[in-house]
């Protein structure tokens, strides 16, 4: 790493899970077919799971599911490093309902894109939603984020980087990470 | 843990880290047969041969599930489908293969060392599924994963493996594996199928079904063959079965949570009654299904550094 | 051909006793005192070693019938280079040497293709089936020097019984391959440690031990000389030691790979490590030295057994036992012998001249005038790395490519003529 540079602290990151909460309860809260919260692995799973805290106090008690795409990826084979694989859990069943995916950071919409493989391998929702902690502008598919807690314009070389937690790396936060 | 190998010839040649890394691995993919679409796109576009040399049929299939799980197209040749009749080497006939611009071999050969012979000369990956009495490391990884799954880990736990052990690929993946991983490995049997030898490399070999199960946490058996008894390895299959098999009365001597376990296919009431064959501690049925999770991830894995 | 004097090389030569500085003189292919010579090239030796030529008594030619592994022209060649200048050609070819006819083929194309001389044995069975007893006194007749159905053994004890009988009465030894067939069936491998590690079949080392043993019996009831080839078990070596103390006509051989490489050398499956008897354990190894040493092992010989690379490509459950030897097996016997204090060089020489002469029945094998000039001139300090590319054997079947060793064969002169000079 050759430098890194906090664009949101942990007070940005709780006003924006707040305030993407009261979208989408406004969109769902009380949808027949009930709703879903599916975090991409890694970073998109406690992101996730404070939505879900947040949504509760909207009245809503979402399921709450976990993806992992690397079996699903299109660079496999390619990279010199091979992706861990993370636990997938779908514990409920995704038919008709409104399923929000969830991640950290809308880059090239890859993962998105493979999610949505995986995701529609368990069933077939009644509604696919996005929501993303920043959306960095540029994607390489057609993919759109619904819900955004920030938009990010940043050379291509840089790293956007969502921590969660105080004790990670370098801390709680947004940052802008590049490296050489 | 990085994954760098471009072959899984053998267990002997793995280190615990590169054992646990397949069994981590092997638990995410375990998941992905419980799905309604119980496949992934990982292999798309990849091609695995699977080349058997020698007949089977369980170890095939569950090969090929594993390889139509992943997405890859896969292709069977079976040895008297394969031109080694006609006269060609073993080398000519893969090379052959990999011309067709194949990715993976799984091959099965009734020779030791087949695999690490031809996997020295090839540039797609090559995956050992059984040679002659060597290894059968997918396996013993299948086995590991069902114990791990079961007892939680290895260290200090008692493991005894009873039966041909002198004839078993199994076994000797099974032994190197445990061993790595830091179990107690006990070789039960006749003293003709249970060579003292492998004592020399930390195993307890032992020719009585008492001591050998007493303690044990887990008690893998493997198929006694008929044909050894006509070479006069043991009079006879009853003879056997009456000093070694595994029988409701055996039970009575083992731990109340023993796992009994069998790589298949099983010879009923030779060496395993039937009444323990499905009884509660078996997990014979489990280990197949677990068979699948980790000869996914083997592919995975090996497919992931194939250039 | 022209006299020639090798001047100021330590002569060893073992008949004689000899071990010191001086000089050999030849003309017209004898060995002659050194005022002898008239208008003689002079090849200085300061710090090599000239000793009397060597003898590998156990060679596979592979002519007839395999050609393309190996053939006179290419194995003699190899010989010289190994610094020997006599072989004893296996009968094992296709056909097999069992009849007058096969030894007069094989004398007749060593004479216009061989480079150093071929000495014949013929089969002790027809075909080397070890079922009937071959034609022994034809083959006498045709100029054989031993009997041997090397790469078999005769299992039947009565069928032996009389042929080392009958061999007795034409005076040739019995050059025997000790190997009971039920303990070996179907081994490809040492039974011990690695072969259960490995799940190959293994070769007991008490179906040598049996054959060593049964032939002991033989030699001490006929009173007849049975040599045991490639001894390679440790109890073989201990059942000859107290055979010979016991004055029994026995004689064993020690070949290079049995001295410098085990069983443990087969976990990579590399089928140059594929041999009968095969690569034993380190106690069987160091006991094969031990014989060498205390010399119940009179001979080093090298089983030369060239097989062609596709031969050698595949299982190893399929490849041909064997390895070639006589370009590898003065450097290597140097090597694990002379520089780790085993032998003396003039011990090891004996090894490769006295040793296997004596074995032949043959009389005064040295450089005494009025010898044959068949010399071997070895540098002694020559440190090098065995290339096998640069065989001038057709095979390169050898597990010791690669290998650092010291002492090189730098000259060969068969009947007074330089055969092989480097």
């Amino acid at each position: 790493m050759n430098s890194c540079k906090q664009l949101f602290d942990a007070a940005g990151i709780e006003e924006a899970i707040s305030r993407i909460a009261g979208k989408i309860a406004a969109d769902f809260a009380g949808d027949p077919r009930g709703v879903a919260l599916v975090g991409i692995q890694q970073m998109g799973v406690p992101l996730a799971e404070k939505l879900c805290e947040a949504l509760k106090s909207h009245g809503m008690d979402p399921e709450f599911g976990k993806l992992d795409i690397t079996m699903y990826r299109d660079d496999f084979g390619t990279r010199d490093i091979l992706p861990m694989i993370n636990e997938t859990n779908i514990g409920f069943a995704v038919d008709d309902k409104v399923i929000i995916l969830v991640d950290d950071v809308l880059s090239s919409g890859r993962t998105i894109r493979a999610a949505l493989d995986a995701l529609t391998d368990f069933g077939r929702p009644g509604l696919i939603r996005l929501t993303v902690m920043v959306d960095r502008g540029e994607p390489e598919f057609p993919i759109r984020a619904d819900y955004v807690g920030f938009n990010v314009s940043l050379p291509a070389d840089r790293k956007v980087k969502v921590r969660f937690d105080e004790t990670a790396e370098f801390g709680c936060g947004i940052f802008d990470v590049q490296w050489k | 843990m990085q994954w760098t190998r471009k072959d899984l010839l053998s267990i002997y040649d793995l280190s615990a880290e590169e054992i646990t890394c397949i069994l981590d691995t092997a638990e995410k993919f375990k998941e992905v047969s419980e799905r309604r679409v119980k496949k992934v796109p990982a292999l798309r576009g990849m091609t695995v041969v699977n080349f058997f040399v020698e007949p089977s049929t369980r170890t095939r299939v569950s090969f090929e599930l594993a390889e139509q799980r992943l997405s890859a197209d896969v292709v069977n040749m079976q040895a008297q489908a394969s031109s080694l009749l006609k006269g060609e080497t073993l080398l000519d006939t893969v090379k052959n293969i990999e011309a067709l611009q194949v990715d993976l071999v799984v091959m099965r050969h009734s020779a030791p060392g087949a695999q690490n012979f031809i996997a020295k000369h090839l540039n797609c990956g090559v995956v050992n599924a059984g040679d002659g009495a060597h290894e059968h490391p997918t396996q013993a990884l299948l086995d590991l994963f069902t114990i791990r799954e079961k007892k939680g880990g290895f260290k200090g736990l008692n493991v005894t493996i009873l039966g041909d052990i002198l004839h078993s690929r199994v076994a000797r993946s099974n032994i190197w594996g445990l061993l790595k991983l830091g179990a107690n490995v006990t070789l039960a049997g006749p003293s003709t199928l249970v060579p003292r030898e492998f004592e020399e490399i930390g195993c307890r070999v032992c020719h009585n079904l008492k001591d050998a199960v007493k303690d044990a946490d887990v008690v893998n058996l493997l198929r006694i063959q008929h044909e050894r008894q006509t070479v006069g390895f043991f009079p006879s299959t009853g003879e056997y079965s009456s000093w070694f098999g595994i029988k409701g009365a055996t039970m009575d001597l083992m731990k109340k949570d023993v796992l009994i376990m069998h790589p298949g296919p099983i010879n009923r009431d030779v060496e395993l009654a039937s009444e323990v064959a499905d009884g509660s501690n078996s997990v014979i049925l489990e280990q197949v299904t677990n068979g699948l999770a980790v000869r996914m991830a083997v592919l995975f894995l090996i497919a992931g550094v194939q250039k | 051909m022209k006299d020639m004097i090798l001047k100021n090389a330590r002569v060893i030569d073992p008949a004689r006793g000899i071990d010191s500085v001086g000089d050999i003189a030849i003309s017209n292919g004898v060995i002659v005192e050194t005022s002898q010579v008239r208008d003689a090239e002079v090849i200085d030796l300061t710090g090599k070693i000239v000793s009397p030529g060597f003898i590998d008594v156990h060679v596979h030619l592979r002519q007839p019938g395999n050609t393309a592994a190996e053939t006179v022209a290419t194995g003699t060649m190899a010989a010289a280079a190994g610094g020997f200048t006599s072989i004893v050609a296996m009968p094992n070819t296709t056909p097999a040497a069992d009849n007058a006819g096969a030894i007069e083929l094989l004398k007749r194309t060593a004479l216009e293709q061989g480079v150093v001389r071929v000495l014949a044995c013929g089969n002790m069975t027809k075909g080397g089936k070890g079922e009937e007893m071959a034609g022994i006194g034809s083959l006498k007749a045709a100029g054989v020097v031993a009997l041997s159905d090397d790469g078999k053994c005769i299992q039947d004890h009565a069928l032996m019984r009389h042929v080392v009988e009958y061999a007795k009465s034409f005076d040739l030894p019995i050059l025997d391959h000790c190997e009971e067939k039920t303990l070996a069936a179907g081994g490809v491998m040492h039974e011990g440690k690695w072969s259960v590690l490995l799940g190959i079949n293994g070769i007991s080392s008490a179906s040598e031990e049996l054959m060593v043993a049964r032939n002991i019996i033989l030699a001490r009831q006929i009173d007849w000389k049975i040599h045991m080839q490639h001894i390679s078990a440790a109890e073989s070596v201990e059942l000859l030691r107290r055979a010979r103390k016991a004055g029994i006509k026995v004689t064993g051989e020690a070949t290079p790979h049995h001295i410098t490489l085990t069983d443990q050398c087969i976990k990579k499956f590399d089928t140059n490590y594929k041999m009968n008897p095969p690569l034993r354990s380190e106690a069987d190894r160091l006991a094969v030295i031990e014989g060498l040493a205390d010399g119940t092992l009179t001979a080093i010989a090298t089983d030369h057994a060239p097989h062609t690379q596709t031969a050698k490509m595949v299982e190893f459950d399929h490849a041909p036992f064997g390895i070639i030897g006589l370009e590898t097996a003065f450097p290597l016997c140097f090597t694990e012998l002379v520089t780790k204090g085993v032998l003396t060089i003039p011990q090891l020489i004996e090894k490769f001249t006295t040793g296997p002469a004596d074995i032949l029945g043959m009389k005064d094998y040295s450089l005494a005038p009025g010898n044959a000039a068949d010399i071997a001139v070895i540098d002694p300090e020559a440190k090098w790395t065995i290339d096998k590319n640069e065989f001038y054997s057709k095979a390169r079947n050898t597990p010791f490519d690669g290998f650092e060793v010291q002492g090189r064969v730098i000259m060969t002169v068969v009947g007074g003529k330089v055969v092989f000079r480097r």
